[in-house]
């Protein structure tokens, strides 16, 4: 079995070596969009939200208040407008994207013992950025009362550290344990690494056997007593090899540019890579025993491979799906491999923490190939 | 009794509601070449693709070098080379390493496949093209690049499904030598062809049409089996000649032949007399119609009439 399977394998990888275009799209592709989508999704952490402050009082007190607004990385104030018309039209035309204004009359209020009111104006059509602008503003003003609490408690003769103690008696000490940054790079770079190395693996495999179908070589090779085993085998393995190439560059870039530490899980990662690319050769197999062009198989693998990203739990954790949907997300390898890898970078776990996404895995690799072997027909019934 | 090659009973494919082979039944004996002769569409390549085990029959049985098509194709996939229409190699490969692949997948042993592939590729006239690229090949070189492949683990059957289509005269007659040469060490071939001077080097020949195989025998027999009357006109203007002739009762079918007709007729018709006549009544000039012996080429027209009732080709 194994030598016929060799001899298959032989000849794809000679094909494959004479068409250098594919090659260099093997073997390039996967590279460059580690670095493009790590990029992309390093700014995960949103910074420089562009944001205006209409300050109508100007007075010292409201200076404080913008002051400590700007001193927040997460938003960038860009324009000072005159008018809440103006301030409303930046919002519109969506050359800001939050917008504080404090009235007039803010500091005679204050000074009078009133209650004031200040407003915050944000675009909810961006629902990451709102949140965070509210956030910063509500932080800086839960600052401010409190300075302006202690000032008045001292002028009545209360010394500041009581006076701090009094207003704020409660302390949360957090402590991360791991990806201390809480860097959403950390969370999402095992699943940026599973995607590409599931997206060329997939369509290259899908398009193996129809492509023959269209040539008309398949024809020559059902004639001879290949059995459908050695013919999956046999195309299976040098994609399979190739890939091997790709899990060590990629796992290079992760580690040299986007910091995921790669060195100290390697086997273990390199057991999850291997397992990995596997299911998709062998998913990418299914599709094309069943496809009967090469038009149908990409249809068929950019059904499968584009959900995946959103369904998986590699974008954002699969507790964001509803309850209805969730049940899909197991039926990606994906989801198994990114959750497992989450686990060895970030959290240094070993195999008897991961040790059941790992049988998850082989047991997707089994079933996949089984079935792709059972879906091949050597005659046409 | 001779034992058989290939032995159908009521073979038969459909495809949905089409009948592509209907009730074959069909005896190719050891070692002779059998030659498939009808138009495209007529059923030669759906038999082919049945006998080797690459579609399965809706109905009947067919054995192959005694074993059943049906029970086990891939005992027959063993014992028999196939060689499609249209050129199935790997056109990315080399001539050497197109069958050095199919000559692993058939399971030759390594010392015993770089004997054979030399052997294959001297055979066929490629040993010097050996390090080409397949597609680099001429359509001939490719044709025998694909026999080579077909016989590489020296099948006792070969089907070839029209090996010479588009080939020139000396690629043709080149194959031929080689089929020769096969048969020759005890293959058995079944071939299918568009050229009636190709059928003619069969020792059979079977006609098919529209799934039916019409008839067989040697080419001999077949044109002794001729059931019409045949005549050679030679006539001016030609072609009134021929519309007059094919409107006429008791003629059966014209066929022009550059400057010349030939002219069918039910048997006991009595042409001779009557096509003269035919043609002087209507101011043709015939300046001679003499009975000729029938080629294959007659026959093969002539059975294709009888098997379409008569009727189309007049």
């Amino acid at each position: 079995m194994l030598a016929v399977a060799s001899h298959v394998a032989l000849k794809e990888l000679r094909q494959l070596l004479r068409d250098r275009r594919s090659l260099v799209l093997i073997l390039v592709m996967p590279l460059l969009l580690t670095f493009l989508f790590g990029k992309a999704l390093e700014t995960g952490d949103i910074r420089g939200i562009p944001a205006a402050v209409l300050n109508e009082d100007g007075s010292p007190e409201s200076n404080k208040i913008v002051t400590a607004m700007s001193s927040f990385g997460e938003i960038q104030i860009q324009v000072e407008p005159h008018s809440r018309e103006e301030a409303y039209h930046l919002l519109a035309d969506g050359r800001i994207k939050a917008a504080i204004i404090i009235p007039k009359g803010f500091m005679k209020q204050i000074e009078a013992g009133q209650e004031v009111q200040l407003q915050l104006l944000l675009d909810g059509t961006d629902n990451n950025s709102a949140p965070i602008v509210e956030g910063v503003a509500k932080r800086v003003i839960q600052r401010y009362n409190a300075e302006r609490a202690i000032r008045g408690l001292w002028a009545q003769g209360v010394r500041p550290d009581r006076g701090r103690r009094l207003i704020q008696p409660v302390y949360v000490q957090t402590e991360i344990r791991y990806n201390p940054g809480l860097q959403y790079l950390g969370y999402v770079m095992p699943g940026v690494i599973g995607l590409t190395l599931q997206l060329l693996t997939v369509m290259l495999m899908a398009i193996s056997i129809p492509r023959e179908r269209e040539r008309g070589t398949l024809d020559q090779l059902l004639a001879t007593p290949i059995t459908r085993t050695e013919l999956i085998l046999g195309k299976l393995l040098p994609y399979f090899g190739i890939s091997l190439l790709n899990v060590g560059t990629i796992l290079f870039v992760a580690d040299r540019w986007f910091n995921v530490p790669v060195e100290e899980g390697l086997p273990l990662l390199l057991l999850l890579c291997a397992l990995f690319v596997l299911t998709s050769l062998a998913t990418g197999l299914l599709i094309s025993a069943v496809s009967h062009s090469q038009f149908q198989a990409v249809q068929i693998a950019v059904f499968y491979v584009l959900p995946v990203f959103m369904l998986s739990g590699a974008y954002a954790p699969i507790e964001a799906i509803p309850d209805y949907i969730r049940p899909i997300s197991y039926l990606f390898p994906l989801m198994y491999f990114s959750r497992a890898v989450r686990a060895v970078t970030l959290r240094g776990a070993d195999f008897l923490v991961v040790w059941k996404d790992v049988a998850v895995l082989a047991g997707f690799v089994l079933v996949f190939l089984y079935w792709a072997v059972l879906a091949f027909h050597k005659r046409t019934a | 009794m001779t034992p058989l090659a290939i032995e159908t009973a009521g073979l038969t494919r459909r495809f949905g509601g089409l009948v592509a082979v209907r009730d074959l039944h069909l005896s190719v004996r050891i070692g002779e070449i059998f030659g498939f002769l009808g138009p495209n569409g007529a059923g030669k390549t759906t038999t082919i693709r049945m006998l080797c085990g690459l579609l399965a029959p809706s109905q009947g049985r067919a054995q192959v070098d005694g074993v059943d098509v049906g029970r086990d194709p891939e005992a027959v996939k063993r014992r028999v080379g196939y060689m499609p229409q249209r050129f199935s190699l790997y056109g990315d490969l080399t001539a050497e390493e197109n069958l050095h692949f199919f000559a692993g997948v058939y399971r030759m042993g390594s010392a015993k496949r770089r004997e054979r592939v030399a052997e294959c590729l001297r055979r066929v006239g490629l040993w010097e093209r050996r390090a080409t690229l397949a597609d680099h090949l001429s359509g001939g070189l490719k044709q025998r690049l694909a026999l080579a492949c077909a016989m590489v683990h020296t099948p006792a059957i070969l089907f070839l499904d029209e090996p010479t289509a588009g080939a020139d005269p000396p690629s043709r007659q080149r194959m031929w030598d080689l089929l020769y040469e096969a048969a020759g060490e005890g293959r058995t071939i079944l071939v299918t062809t568009h050229y009636v001077e190709e059928a003619e080097r069969c020792q059979t020949v079977g006609f098919m049409h529209r799934g039916s195989l019409i008839g067989r025998g040697s080419p001999e027999e077949c044109k002794a089996g001729f059931a019409e009357e045949l005549l050679e006109v030679d006539a001016d203007p030609i072609m009134r000649a021929a519309a007059l002739l094919r409107g006429a009762e008791a003629v059966s079918g014209v066929s022009v032949y550059g400057r010349l007709l030939r002219v069918f007729g039910r048997p006991g018709a009595g042409l001779v007399e009557r096509v003269p006549k035919l043609l002087g009544a209507a101011g043709v000039a015939a300046r001679t119609v003499r009975p000729v012996a029938p080629s294959l080429e007659d026959v093969f027209m002539s059975m294709t009439r009888l098997a379409e009732g008569g009727a189309e080709e007049r």
